[in-house]
């Protein structure tokens, strides 16, 4: 089994660019503990596999853009977000 | 906007967000690309700005990374096909495939995206698009709702 790079690292590199943007301290939004981003993660992964190796591809049972995208935004909130 | 909504709508947005990436990527063979993949991110955008407000948003896009992502779609998308110009003497050709065998080998595979389908730049191409889309429409949405009466 060969894993396919390309969904994976630029489906990370778009989702690092949108989670640098990401505020949920503001008074008025709702605000997002690291428990929750857990949770939204367990759906992503949830929701990857329902998916399938999308598109056409044979290395992994998930989505793999899907699930490193997310990565991308956690991450991205992780380390910039405010 | 009710809590109920504020609490639905930012892990619902982070979902469409993610759709729109997946879609940007498998673009090059299933129905979708850069385009469609940008207006779904731009979709997950408006969604937080309409349900929290354009100051409360919690996905904030200011006006250096809206014209920051604006020029690195714009600029790729150009230098890519100046590649295949400066390669292979033809505008947008696809370098990273090069049906023609008119390439050396080290060329194509720097420009070759890895997965098994033998795409090339297309991929590329479609990131590029999504990009400038994905700000594209978000800046118009903002720019509307920053609108006073």
């Amino acid at each position: 089994m060969m894993l396919h790079l390309g969904p994976i690292i630029f489906g990370f590199i778009i989702g690092f660019i949108l989670g640098t943007r990401l505020n949920t301290n503001s008074e008025n939004a709702v605000k997002l503990t690291i428990a929750s981003f857990i949770a939204i993660f367990i759906v992503i992964l949830i929701i990857a596999w329902q998916l399938g190796p999308y598109p056409y591809y044979d290395d992994l049972p998930i989505a793999t853009g899907f699930v490193s995208s997310a990565i991308g935004l956690i991450v991205a909130k992780l380390i910039f977000g405010k | 906007m009710s809590p109920i909504l504020k609490l639905f709508a930012l892990p619902v947005s982070f979902i469409i967000i993610c759709l729109g990436v997946l879609t940007i990527l498998g673009g090059h063979i299933t129905p979708g690309g850069g385009f469609q993949g940008g207006a779904m991110i731009a979709a997950g955008v408006i969604l937080c700005v309409v349900v929290y407000g354009v100051k409360d948003s919690p996905i904030k896009f200011s006006h250096d990374f809206i014209s920051l992502i604006e020029s690195i779609g714009a600029l790729g998308y150009v230098l890519i096909g100046l590649a295949g110009l400066l390669f292979s003497g033809f505008f947008l050709y696809n370098v990273g495939a090069d049906f023609y065998n008119i390439l050396p080998q080290m060329i194509v595979n720097i420009f070759h995206y890895p997965d098994p389908t033998n795409a090339g730049i297309v991929p590329y191409l479609n990131i590029f698009v999504g990009l400038k889309v994905f700000v594209g429409l978000s800046a118009v949405v903002i720019a509307f709702s920053e609108f006073k009466k």
